[in-house]
């Protein structure tokens, strides 16, 4: 039986206060598995970019506590919360996000950089997950001479460099072309069948039905759903 | 991780190469002339200290609290030394040669136009001494033993007559024929005394005079070291003499030195601190255009906090970045202050030589001290000036960075 490696514990989080408070997540208890393949949908609004959020440890719930692979990281500081999100997961986001002044094999080297890993390993390793993406011709090449399908596939190659458990992946297709589309799904697929935890934001109900556990959001409020 | 920094600061300036330039360049100018100008005060000091340290064996005594007696000027508080005061000095144990300065004035006459002057005696050997500093325009110094000849300030020879005087010319004072061996260049601001100078010797001073004014007494020591403690005893027995405790002051050319070059230190002081500005300006600028970086890369900063970047690494990059900026402005700034302060001697140079009437022989002077001092004054404004941007970047939010359009 699989680990947990993301646990929360009725996780909540408001802006502002009453009687003005919102309430952008309402007591969210979720339990998601080393190798679970999740699709987030809901409307815009709904709350989904704030669970992503959480999941990420980009931001901390107003109530509740989140367990990464079994720790605590509700209570976490700054810099804390920046070693988990370097050692523990990976982002990939809609419009890529890529260093504009660095080239490809330099993007994906600057996480493992932020991880204290030595050059030598950074190169090898970098160039291994840009070959894995089918990008080992395109290592020099800096993000404005590379595709939107290509800077997508970078973003997931630094995504993995730090081999982490949880893949965060927001909207990976919504900027690119159909067929660049399905193969970062494609990717992403193979990756999840390594034992990577993936789990999707999407508003494209055909990717959300690859997945293999659907939450659906409505109002802050996550619930198991089906497409 | 310092590495990795440094080579993502070194993109990111390249990326933005016109604006980091032209930031550079603020550092460039304010560095330059910092280095000009202590380069400069640098080359002058050498220059004074120079001719003063040839001189280290020699007292001078003047009345009155006056450190540097009106050379040529003579007398200028009215009192005068007597014949017991230079009988006492000489009594003094390890004295080499003490000589006098005597001044009083005269009625000088040339083609025809008469005018009173201020005349100065003294012994030729310490006139050569004394003189030896100042330029000549023409002639030379008087010889030992020769009579009715005099040497004569600038505005003596150009200003005051109705016609110039040559050397080899003939002015009658007091009735008595002199012919000017030589003419002093113009001394301009600080030796402004020496341009209306009439110099002879002691003989042909008492002579023409009847008096023996005795306005200031030169004397040189056999031991350096004893300067300062034969000036002590000098200035008391005189002062004893004239039963006041302020009418002698006697000083040691080291004192003298001392004083010159505080007053050097305080003016290089002042120079720095002006071109210092520059200097403050060019850290506004550097504040400026790393905030305008902050702004311009807040997504790239969230993007760098999201894969794991702590609030040191942000802060690092920015720090390197505007120490880099900084510091290769302060290389460039060395570079043309080299050049600049050798600009600036050739001004200053032809500007003195025009006021002496000769050459002035000023060398810039670079110390490895002031390229040490350059270099790190430079990349402590690049680290300063790039703290607060730094510290902006660092706090920002992930979130908020990222979705930053």
């Amino acid at each position: 039986m699989s680990k947990d490696v993301i646990v929360t514990e009725n996780i909540s989080k408001t802006y502002g206060n009453p009687p003005l408070q919102v309430f952008a997540l309402r007591d969210t208890n979720l339990r998601i598995k080393q190798g679970d393949y999740i699709a987030i949908i809901g409307p815009s609004g709904s709350g989904k970019s704030t669970l992503m959020n959480l999941l990420g440890c980009l931001d901390k719930p107003t109530t509740g506590n989140i367990f990464i692979d079994g720790s605590d990281v509700s209570t976490l500081n700054e810099n804390e919360l920046a070693r988990i999100r370097r050692e523990k997961i990976g982002f990939i986001f809609q419009k890529y996000n890529l260093i504009p002044t660095l080239n490809a094999q330099e993007n994906v080297e600057l996480s493992m950089g932020f991880a204290g890993v030595d050059s030598q390993t950074r190169t090898i390793k970098a160039k291994q997950l840009l070959e894995l993406v089918e990008l080992s011709k395109r290592l020099t090449h800096k993000p404005s001479e590379l595709s939107g399908g290509e800077q997508q596939r970078v973003a997931i190659a630094r995504a993995l460099a730090n081999n982490p458990s949880i893949i965060l992946a927001d909207e990976p297709t919504g900027n690119v072309d159909t067929k660049s589309g399905e193969n970062i799904m494609q990717i992403l697929e193979n990756v999840n069948k390594k034992g990577e935890t993936i789990i999707i934001v999407t508003h494209n109900m055909a990717i959300a039905q690859r997945a293999k556990r659907v939450l659906q959001i409505h109002d802050g409020v996550v619930q198991e759903g089906h497409v | 991780m310092f590495r990795d920094h440094v080579k993502l600061a070194f993109k990111n300036l390249r990326h933005r190469m016109s604006r980091s330039l032209l930031t550079l360049l603020g550092i460039a100018i304010g560095i330059m002339a910092i280095i000009s100008l202590l380069a400069l005060g640098e080359g002058m000091q050498q220059v004074i200290t120079g001719e003063l340290s040839s001189l280290s064996d020699v007292i001078i005594v003047s009345t009155g609290g006056n450190m540097f007696p009106s050379f040529g000027g003579g007398g200028s508080t009215g009192e005068y030394f007597t014949q017991r005061d230079i009988a006492d000095i000489e009594r003094i144990q390890g004295i080499k040669e003490v000589s006098t300065q005597l001044s009083g004035s005269g009625l000088a006459e040339y083609n025809g136009k008469k005018t009173i002057v201020s005349l100065t005696g003294m012994e030729v050997g310490v006139m050569t001494l004394q003189y030896a500093s100042q330029n000549l325009e023409a002639g030379g110094f008087l010889n030992e033993g020769e009579q009715n000849k005099i040497m004569i300030g600038y505005s003596i020879a150009h200003d005051t007559f109705d016609a110039d005087i040559s050397v080899g010319g003939r002015i009658k004072i007091n009735g008595e024929k002199f012919f000017v061996s030589g003419i002093f260049g113009k001394q301009g601001f600080g030796g402004s005394s020496s341009d209306s100078i009439v110099l002879m010797s002691s003989r042909d001073f008492q002579k023409l005079t009847g008096q023996s004014n005795i306005s200031s007494i030169y004397l040189r020591v056999n031991n350096v070291n004893d300067a300062e403690s034969i000036a002590t005893i000098i200035q008391t027995a005189i002062n004893e003499n004239h039963g006041r405790k302020d009418f002698a002051t006697a000083t040691t050319m080291t004192s003298i030195l001392e004083t010159v070059q505080t007053i050097t230190g305080v003016l290089q002081l002042v120079l720095v601190g002006i071109a210092s500005i520059a200097l403050v300006v060019a850290s506004i600028g550097i504040m400026n255009t790393m905030l305008t970086s902050v702004m311009e890369r807040t997504r790239e900063i969230g993007i760098m906090k999201a894969i794991g970047a702590t609030t040191r690494d942000i802060m690092s990059i920015f720090i390197i970045e505007g120490a880099l900026m900084s510091s290769v402005g302060g290389i460039i700034g060395i570079i043309l202050g080299v050049f600049g302060s050798q600009a600036l001697t050739l001004i200053l140079g032809s500007f003195m030589s025009m006021g002496a009437g000769g050459s002035f022989e000023l060398v810039p002077i670079i110390t490895i001290t002031t390229v040490v001092l350059a270099i790190a004054v430079s990349l402590i404004v690049g680290i300063l000036s790039s703290l607060y941007p730094a510290w902006k970047a660092a706090r920002m939010s992930p979130i908020e960075a990222v979705r930053y359009e």
